[in-house]
């Protein structure tokens, strides 16, 4: 028959074998859409988690080039003379405003470089540009002592990293906004070595949904985002407690007061930096002076009070322990408000989610101590309450009490206040539900709801806005080899057959062809026409989604053809990104009208 | 059942076999073929058409799978179930320049949804092929059931 020397059937058998081998692969592990998005969910996080350790070690940089000490903020304030104190954060603001500034020439467009808004509103592109600015402004905020997180700017840089990434790959807009969900909730994972509550943090109050659609890949990402993070450092549980216990039933009593008073503190909290943000626009200073003046401000409160400067991170941990005299704690959570609301008001580019945790654990501490006065019985630990009131705090502050029930969880890994930390939690976010419609993220989440009839809901309805364009395709008359190398170079289980004029003619199914791979006899015969399929599904451009989700039903295939009306192969549908776009739809209605 | 079976039933029991072609090239090699399997069975609803549809393919690329075998197809709506038969040349067929003299020659036809049974057909008689003995016994046949026996031998042995 076949002379075994013959180089072009060499070539076959072995394009052949090369085929059997990707299909086995392909069997055994079944790489689908899905698994594919987990991946780069994976490699988002790994990314996110990088960057928020570069991100820590700059902050730390620029604190002791600024400082002089490389200790923490709050050591190095209370170490610094008075005129260093005022100094330090003023000229950190300086600088932070100067790089805003600078940046501003550099980026003439306005654009958005928030990523909740790419997620919530947007088409999941954030401008790395602009946000590396912002990001490299917040170093400066941060670094400086200023009294602001540093967890929001290490958020933002691993979504925007995870944006970029997506834009890169090409991905679709449904894809790539789960791309920068992923992003954040690795940023989140990796901040506060939480990864449960990074992945639920994104999907409660961003994606709003905890489908397994989108709740997956975030998963994911957490995970290795945290891994990696342990991995490269030391990192540890964030604030070790001591052991807790409920002591009695009665415990419970006071518990829900401490939900009352944080739900109705954190409201205020938020109001009060609003207030302090007009406050500060009202001064009409240049934006370098405003951010100095700010820095300043916290400089002339850290000179006596040093614990206000920075996120508060080492004071809760003073708190959680017990460290802190009440007396003393009164004056510092005063002082404490007014740094948040001085650095918060100028515009220090910073996140206010460590700060809100410092408010609730002094407030809680405080509550704690003072219902032990009067009624030990009932609050034998008042450590326990300032564990709590951290976590009703934030779940007031964030109109996320679920997030904020596991964070909390993961930050102390003390399983014993669950049971206080569940209930308060929850009737804090209702009474600050009650004061006021508002939360640390209401106003891109208030635009989410307005911006949807309009734009959203009208941007992904419709089969082209999710179209991938330029499938790859081939001439009816194409050779088994040729179809057998498409297969093997894309990674793809259809490949579509068009005519001269690029009108569809039909799939030739991977599928169809695989138990034949070991027949070289075949392969010299057939071509594309002999097996392509004609009757495969395919979708119109202008289809509603649900439609073309129709199509999907009772078929395998991960994509379907998109054919305009004149026959001509316009591009391809995969099953995920509609499932994806559909998931988001399914959600809206609920939240406009929330 | 039925389904699993087709290639096996199929090429055992051709629908027409001819012993001896009288075509001298491919194209009436493959004209005479059809119109002995046109006339053999009802199953090609549209006889003009499939004898279209195979023409096409084979001037498309070559339909040869051996230097001495060819094996002109055709999937289309013209038969309503496979249809199959068998041609035997034992002085040769030019098909094309590298096939100048084919022997034997499969025909095939195909309803246009059945495209895994297609390539079911196509991989057996492959097999059958290259079976021992069976092209020999093939080739020195000279009556329709000589032609058919080692078909249906082959088939039954591999069943």
């Amino acid at each position: 028959m076949k002379s075994v020397t013959d180089p072009a059937g060499e070539f076959m058998r072995k394009l052949l074998r090369l085929l059997r081998w990707r299909l086995w692969i392909q069997e055994k592990l079944q790489p689908t859409e899905w698994q594919v998005t987990l991946l780069w969910a994976g490699l988002a996080g790994f990314l996110g988690a990088l960057s928020s350790l570069v991100f820590t070690a700059l902050a730390e940089g620029v604190h002791s080039v600024l400082s002089g000490s490389d200790l923490g903020v709050v050591e190095s304030m209370r170490r610094l003379p008075w005129w260093g104190c005022l100094l330090v954060p003023a000229l950190g603001g300086a600088c932070a405003g100067l790089i805003l500034l600078l940046g501003r020439r550099l980026t003439r467009k306005q654009s958005s470089t928030d990523y909740m808004e790419a997620i919530a509103i947007g088409n999941g592109r954030i401008e790395l540009r602009a946000s590396l600015i912002k990001s490299a402004a917040a170093l400066f905020s941060i670094g400086s002592g200023g009294s602001i997180g540093r967890e929001g700017p290490m958020v933002q840089l691993a979504a925007v990293i995870a944006s970029w990434l997506g834009r890169l790959q090409g991905f679709t807009p449904p894809q790539l906004r789960l791309l920068v969900a992923c992003g954040a909730a690795a940023g989140i994972a990796s901040a506060y070595n939480a990864p449960i509550a990074g992945s639920f943090f994104v999907a409660e109050i961003i994606l709003g949904t905890i489908a397994m659609e989108s709740l997956g890949p975030l998963v994911v990402s957490a995970v290795v985002a945290t891994l990696t993070v342990r991995v490269l450092t030391a990192a540890h549980v964030l604030y070790r407690v001591p052991e807790f216990k409920l002591g009695s039933p009665l415990e419970m009593g006071p518990y829900v007061v401490l939900g009352l008073v944080a739900g109705t503190l954190a409201p205020w909290f938020l109001r009060s930096l609003r207030q302090s943000e007009g406050f500060f626009i009202a001064l009409k200073l240049p934006l370098v002076a405003r951010l100095a003046f700010g820095g300043l401000l916290v400089g002339g409160i850290a000179v006596n009070v040093p614990q206000v400067a920075g996120n508060g991170y080492s004071v809760v941990v003073e708190i959680l322990n017990g460290e802190l005299p009440w007396r003393l704690l009164i004056g510092i959570f005063a002082c404490k408000w007014l740094a948040t609301m001085s650095s918060f008001g100028s515009g220090a580019p910073g996140g206010i989610f460590t700060p809100a945790l410092f408010m609730g654990a002094s407030a809680g501490y405080l509550f704690g101590t003072g219902i032990h006065a009067v009624w030990p019985a009932a609050a034998q630990d008042p450590r326990a309450f300032a564990l709590v009131g951290m976590g009703a705090f934030l779940s007031a502050a964030s109109r996320a009490p679920v997030m904020a029930v596991i964070m909390l969880f993961e930050m102390t890994l003390s399983y014993d206040i669950i049971l206080p930390l569940m209930l308060c939690n929850v009737i804090a976010y209702y009474t600050a539900k009650g004061f006021e419609d508002r939360s640390l993220y209401s106003d891109v989440l208030k635009r989410k709801a307005e911006e949807q009839p309009a734009a959203n809901a009208f941007a992904l309805s419709r089969v082209s806005d999710l179209m991938k364009p330029k499938p790859p395709v081939m001439p009816a008359n194409a050779r088994f080899a040729d179809i057998a190398n498409s297969f093997l170079k894309e990674r793809i289980n259809n490949i579509y057959v068009t005519d001269d004029a690029a009108r569809f003619l039909g799939v030739v199914a991977l599928h169809d062809i695989k138990p034949y791979l070991h027949e070289p006899d075949i392969a010299e015969l057939v071509i594309a026409r002999d097996i392509m399929r004609e009757d495969f599904p395919h979708v119109g451009p202008d289809q509603p989604l649900t439609e073309a989700l129709g199509r999907f039903i009772g078929i395998t295939a991960e994509r379907l053809p998109v054919v305009a009306e004149n026959g001509e192969l316009l591009g391809s549908l995969s099953k995920s990104d509609l499932l994806l776009a559909l998931v988001e739809k399914r959600k809206k209605p609920g939240e406009a009208a929330a | 059942m039925s389904s699993v079976n087709l290639p096996t039933d199929l090429i055992a029991h051709p629908d027409v076999v001819v012993p001896h072609l009288q075509a001298g090239t491919g194209e009436e090699a493959i004209r005479e073929l059809h119109a002995r399997l046109c006339a053999a069975t009802p199953a090609v609803t549209h006889p003009e058409k499939l004898l279209e549809t195979l023409l096409e393919r084979a001037r498309l690329t070559s339909v040869a799978i051996a230097a001495d075998v060819a094996l002109p197809h055709a999937r289309t709506d013209a038969v309503e179930r496979m249809v199959f038969a068998v041609g035997r040349a034992p002085e040769g067929i030019a098909f094309d320049a590298a096939h100048p003299r084919v022997q034997l020659i499969f025909l095939i036809g195909t309803p246009r949804d059945q495209v895994s049974e297609y390539l079911r057909v196509v991989a057996a008689l492959s097999r059958l092929l290259r079976t021992e003995g069976v092209r020999a016994a093939m080739l020195a046949a000279t009556t329709e059931d000589e032609l058919r026996e080692p078909l249906e031998r082959t088939m039954k042995a591999g069943r």
